[in-house]
């Protein structure tokens, strides 16, 4: 049998919330009750809660003080001490902008003796273009955005870098939540004459796809699938995709009740290639447009010619695709148009968006010229294959003219006429078993409101009346599921410890009353996210050290009521980005198509997709190489080695929650990659023309930047012991005849420095950068 | 050799020394010793459910779906009916298309088919050497899948799941079970050829599980994972002397912290790879092989050689304790460009077949021969499984379409019904015979997880407040393939 199993669930709880035991998949998960929640606490709508007394009404900056205090107190808990300024600055810059303070930050920061002096610090904050850089990437979890569509052909999604531009704007603008969702959801039909509108649909598009499919409707019922969940579990915190196969277990969501929910989406398609607007062009999109140019005129020899050769076998290519397709995507497919119904339309318009006729034709002649036994073989098309390939050879030389990422497109959720296709209850969640027709509407456990659907000129409405719905001020999960995942992020876990399920076999609330006091705060607020933060980060709660303390691991082991401030590793995306920083080597632009960094030979290039999209092209411009890692190409397939041992997002699907994992593929990463090793070169250089040549010095600039503060007597031995040490390693490998290491780089002065010491020095620079105090926030 | 990880924790002062008595998580108060080394790795060992049959399993993914009735599942009325349409009666129920659907019947004039063994189990002439070990296997002749096209199937085969995101079968296993040897990744995925399969990782992905569990791909070379050697211009003793210093400094953060686990075992985390640079190239390294074992696993023919060493490789990996050994089949190293091809031989089958049965005859049948002399057939599962097979007819007259209604997959192995066939499909092998002995992704993952001694209903993590299990909410353990 198991290990005991309240010790198991505590044993995994240590990596995520999680258990081995449970009987079926029905049955709720342990969820930390907290007495004195209801049932269904999730969809009361949102009070206004009194401030609770508490005795240190000075420790109180914020109301969300006085709820953590009253609590504490109830206890008989005292809060933790203010963490020193340094240790505050290199907290929230990590945590507003995944980056680290520069020492002039520092300082500035604990010189400053005015009473506003966090204030002012906040403010520069949440005012930066890296704070929408920071959250976005949370956002985009929940997108489960990537830049390509997955499975095995893993097609490059050429536009889908505006979704992320998009995301990060809205963050910078301080766009209204409430707008954010609306947009989104259904911002082709909201506002059709906004491009950033329509780019905003990237959200529901981000669904993974094969474009391959031979079966359309199945692949709808999927498609529409993906977005459902999604919307279920990102705005509502429900696990709306339990009920698709059977009836909620734990919820009280109906089977029939999910269907409706997706058939909101039943009408809706993407195209992915709707041209950009006249006059919007970026520079990107200027150069890209530019390169296309000249790569279409250089290879419009080659490619005439092989239209010339694709021309006679048209007609039979085109037929033969068509008919690779399942029975009932068929039946669509070679219906007359003016026959068509709006599933019709549908499978039509994705037939249209997947094929291509040239390639599609092109694989018809292979087939038909290598298969002497196939039907439509002829002895001419061996030749014309032949030929083809061989224009094919020659079209491959101008590949490095190619622009290897960006578009002249955007990609937007799009309707193709006001009547939707029926949507079906399906049996066990079986494509293959519809039962019952439904309408849409909203679930009976969320109020069940009526929503009106007004169809717009060429669109259902039913999108609009679900996010008009979504981001009401009326909804009681929206504005409590969004502040939830803020706090998570500022305290490392939620007021709600489950940030995607605040159902019943979710955890209940821990501060059920600052809950709705930040929920209705924020929609007060005017939905603003800044203003949220801004109060979250100026709290005494987030200005606790994190130090550990006995009295609370007695009382308050999980540390649920935040007597001490919580420290956590950083993210994958912080730990690369924070470094890059710290080197001096960030490229520091924002938006634009995704950068390609180097990875190891061996994953180099690799399959090209239908569009002949390889699948990492190394970018040109090197300087690319050093942007941060939200721009970096999310390829569903090959995700970006240096990042993926150190738990990131899942593009799969919504993802919710960064777990911690501690494991040796992490240290060989760190320990061992180039990259790591050329960034501690740089940074080895930065430290000593900034510094100069006096050892004490460097090292305390190296902990300056790195951990904004000094290091201590014994780090400082330890240090000066291991230089002296390493020096004389690195100078026996010179008496064996060749000098061979890594030494700064970006030296003002080259001559500075002896290459040996500064060899030395380099290895200690990345043996501190590898160390604990550097992968961690306190 | 493989070290108890618990053990090996404990001794190396993480347990109960350093520690003292108790152990203490962040946000999760104290625990007591026993468990200690557990919460500092994800990856410790765990009890099964029940006592397993088996300890590792070696899943070969025959990639592209290789034609099951050119291989195991012999058909005499294909041969008869070969050139004719096919019957209307065989497709009832099933969606097919036009093109490589509904066309006139093949048979290959070159198969032959020929009982091997005392359980007089079938074999066609495309692979004479796993037929030499038909009394280790129990086949699945009723095997069903979802899916017409690779991409969904693949993933179906490896997570359950039409869409990604749920973990693969390896990674719930690592999760279940732990490491038996906490210098290797417990979780490995090898293929053969130059490029990873296609899809990549989310065939070996942890899905919503922690990335912890997520396979480790090792690369063909000499140095099978990323960042496993240090940086080419540092030496040995530059690395020890660099290690040393980062054990004084995460040790004096972690003296502030005397109670932080996670801290210690991210410590720690610095000597598991610094054995794992050392054991994982010794894992992979074929010198030390006989000759014998060489030709055995057939590396000494170009068309068996690349996916002969990956066999091989799984061995030592079984042997050194990892627990998922996934093997994706690729194509030979001797072979030009043009004919890089999966099993998926919608055309020229008898070619495209002819190499690929080549490639993983002996090398297969080897490494059953091998596992049964090294006594390791016992404690390992190996699963012979496609995303599909191909069906009894062809687009082009040569090749065969994709099959997801009835097909052939096996499983040899200890607690295997060894010599025994389970379920059939019809006359022309298009559908599976008797509906009730369908056998879905579902059930064989069930299956495969029993003989691991783990109960897939039981075999549950929560993921957004709900209880998922591997088999998602299907499946149904094969009793009849049971010893």
């Amino acid at each position: 049998m198991l290990v005991r199993k309240g010790v198991y669930i505590a044993v995994m709880l240590a990596v995520t919330s999680s258990v081995i035991g449970a009987e079926t998949d029905s049955k709720p998960a342990p969820a930390a009750a907290r007495a004195g929640v209801p049932n269904g606490w999730a969809y009361q709508p949102v009070k206004t809660p009194e401030l609770p007394a508490v005795k240190q009404g000075k420790w109180v900056r914020t109301p969300i003080d006085a709820f953590v205090l009253a609590r504490l107190e109830e206890k008989g808990i005292k809060p933790s001490p203010e963490a020193d300024r340094a240790t505050f600055i290199r907290r929230a810059t990590l945590d507003a902008w995944g980056l680290l303070p520069t020492p002039e930050e520092v300082k500035a920061f604990v010189d400053d003796k005015s009473p506003n002096a966090h204030e002012k610090l906040v403010d520069r904050l949440l005012a930066s273009h890296h704070f929408g850089e920071r959250q976005a990437r949370r956002w985009l979890d929940l997108a489960r955005y990537a830049d390509s569509s997955g499975f095995q052909n893993d097609a490059t999604r050429p536009n889908n870098w505006r979704y992320r531009d998009y995301v990060i704007k809205a963050f910078n603008e301080d766009k209204p939540f409430d707008r954010f969702i609306k947009e989104q959801v259904a911002g082709d039909e909201l506002w059709p004459e906004s491009q950033e509108a329509k780019i905003a649909t990237g959200f529901l598009g981000g669904y993974p796809d094969n474009a391959n499919s031979r079966d359309l409707v199945q692949r709808k019922y999927q498609i529409t699938t993906d977005i459902t969940d999604t919307i279920g579990e990102t705005f509502l915190a429900s696990t709306t995709g339990c009920a698709r196969c059977h009836n909620h277990k734990s919820d009280k969501l109906s089977q029939k009740e999910y269907f409706q929910l997706q058939a909101f989406f039943a009408n809706t398609a993407f195209d992915q290639r709707r041209p950009l607007d006249k006059g919007t062009e970026t520079a990107w999109d200027k150069k890209f447009a530019e390169q296309q140019a000249k790569y279409r005129e250089a290879t419009k020899e080659i490619r005439d010619k092989q239209a010339a050769i694709l021309a006679p076998y048209k007609e039979a290519g085109i037929k033969y695709q068509k008919e690779r397709y399942l029975t009932d995507s068929r039946e669509s497919i070679f219906k007359p148009e003016k026959e068509w119904n709006a599933l019709d339309r549908w499978v039509n318009f994705r037939h249209k968006s997947v094929f291509n006729a040239d390639t599609d034709t092109a694989g018809y002649l292979r087939l038909t010229a290598e298969n002497k036994d196939h039907a439509d073989h002829t002895p001419d098309r061996i030749t014309a294959w032949k030929e083809y390939q061989k224009l094919q050879a020659e079209l491959r030389k101008f590949d490095n003219l190619r622009p290897l990422s960006g578009s002249v497109n955007i990609t937007t959720a799009v309707e193709l006429g006001t009547d939707s296709p029926p949507t079906f209850v399906r049996f066990g969640g079986i494509h293959e078993r519809p039962t019952e027709e439904v309408q849409p509407g909203i679930p009976a456990l969320w109020g069940g409101d009526k929503v009106s659907i007004t169809p717009t000129a060429n669109s259902s409405g039913r999108r609009s009346a679900l996010a008009g719905w979504l981001a009401s001020a009326n909804n009681p999960l929206t504005a409590r599921v969004y502040v939830n995942r803020v706090w998570s992020q500022y305290f490392d876990k939620g007021i709600v410890g489950t940030p995607a399920d605040f159902g019943r076999a979710g955890e209940k609330p821990t501060h059920p009353e600052l809950l709705d006091y930040l929920a209705g705060n924020f929609v007060k607020n005017g939905w603003s996210v800044k203003k949220l933060q801004r109060e979250i980060l100026l709290s005494s709660v987030y200005r606790q050290a994190s130090d550990e303390r006995q009295d609370v691991v007695k009382v308050d082991p999980k540390n649920e009521l935040l007597a001490v401030y919580p420290r956590k590793r950083l993210e994958a995306e912080e730990i690369r980005d924070a470094l890059l920083y710290a080197s001096g080597q960030l490229t520091d632009v924002v938006g634009g198509p995704s950068v390609f960094p180097p990875i190891a030979k061996v994953l180099e290039n690799g399959q090209a997709d239908f569009d002949g999209n390889r699948q990492w092209t190394v970018s040109k411009d090197k300087a690319d190489w050093n942007r941060r890692s939200i721009y970096i190409f999310s390829r569903r397939s090959l995700p970006y080695p240096l990042l993926q041992n150190f738990d990131p997002a899942n593009p799969s699907q919504a993802h919710h929650k960064r777990d911690v994992t501690t494991t040796p593929l992490q240290a060989l990463t760190l320990f061992n990659s180039d990259i790591v090793v050329n960034w501690s070169q740089a940074l080895a250089g930065r430290i000593i023309n900034e510094a100069g040549k006096d050892e004490s010095a460097q090292l305390s600039r190296l902990y300056q930047i790195l951990f904004a503060r000094e290091p201590n007597k014994t780090e400082k031995a330890a240090l000066k012991a291991f230089l002296a040490k390493e020096e004389s390693v690195v100078q026996k490998k010179v008496a064996a005849g060749k000098f061979e290491a890594a030494v700064p780089t970006g030296l003002k002065d080259p001559s500075a420095i002896n290459p040996v010491r500064g060899a030395a020095f380099v290895d200690l620079v990345h043996t501190v950068a590898n160390s604990s105090d550097f992968a961690y926030r306190f | 050799m493989s070290i108890n990880r618990r053990d090996f924790l404990l001794k190396a002062g993480l347990g109960v020394g350093a520690v003292a008595a108790n152990g203490f998580i962040p946000g999760l108060g104290y625990i007591n010793a026993a468990t200690a080394a557990e919460l500092l790795d994800p990856l410790a060992p765990k009890q099964p459910h029940f006592p397993g049959k088996v300890k590792s399993v070696i899943w070969l993914h025959q990639n592209g779906a290789p034609s099951t009735i050119d291989l195991y599942d012999y058909k005499p009325e294909l041969a008869k009916l070969a050139g004719q349409p096919v019957p209307a009666s065989f497709l009832k129920g099933i969606k097919t298309s036009t093109q490589g659907g509904v066309n006139k019947l093949f048979y290959s004039n070159q198969r032959t088919f020929k009982q091997y063994g005392e359980s007089g189990a079938w074999f066609s002439n495309l692979l004479p050497n796993l037929a030499q070990q038909a009394d280790k296997i129990a086949f699945i002749k009723s095997s069903v899948t979802v899916g017409a096209t690779h991409d969904i199937s693949i993933l179906k085969l490896n997570t359950g799941d039409l869409n990604p995101g749920r973990p693969s079968l390896g990674a719930w296993v690592n999760y279940a079970l732990g490491s038996l040897n906490p210098d290797l990744p417990s979780y490995v995925v090898l293929y053969n050829g130059e490029q990873e399969p296609s899809a990549g990782s989310v065939n070996w992905s942890s899905g919503f599980l922690p990335a912890v569990y997520q396979g480790t791909a090792f690369r063909p070379s000499d140095s099978p994972i990323l960042y496993l050697e240090r940086p080419e211009l540092r030496s040995a003793d530059q690395q020890r002397a660099s290690l040393d210093l980062l054990k004084q400094l995460n040790r004096l953060g972690g003296d502030r912290r005397p109670a932080d686990t996670e801290l210690r075992a991210r410590l720690e985390s610095y000597e598991l790879a610094d054995r794992m640079q050392r054991a994982a190239p010794e894992a992979v390294d074929l010198s030390k092989e006989s000759e014998a074992t060489l030709k055995l696993y057939g590396i000494d023919d170009p068309t068996s050689e690349s996916y002969g060493k990956v066999l091989l490789r799984a061995r030592r990996l079984v042997e050194r304790g990892v627990r998922f050994v996934q093997v994706v089949s690729g194509y030979p190293g001797n072979v030009s460009d043009q004919e890089r091809r999966s099993w998926d031989a919608h055309s020229d089958l008898d070619g495209n077949h002819a190499t690929q049965a080549r490639m993983v005859d002996k090398p297969i049948a080897g490494l059953l021969a091998d596992l049964k002399t090294l006594g390791l057939l016992d404690s390992t599962l190996v699963v012979w499984a496609s995303e599909f097979s191909r069906t009894p007819w062809g687009e082009s007259g040569t090749g065969r379409d994709h099959n997801p209604w009835g097909y052939t997959q096996w499983i040899a192995g200890g607690g295997v019904k060894a010599g025994f066939t389970y379920g059939e499909t019809d006359e022309l092998g298009v559908q599976v015979a008797d509906k009730d002995k369908a056998v879905d992704t579902y059930d064989l993952h069930a299956t495969v997880l029993h003989l691991l001694g783990l109960d897939h209903l039981k075999t549950t993590f929560i993921n957004n407040g709900r209880s998922e299990r591997p088999t998602v909410v299907y499946g149904k353990v094969v009793k009849e393939l049971l010893a």
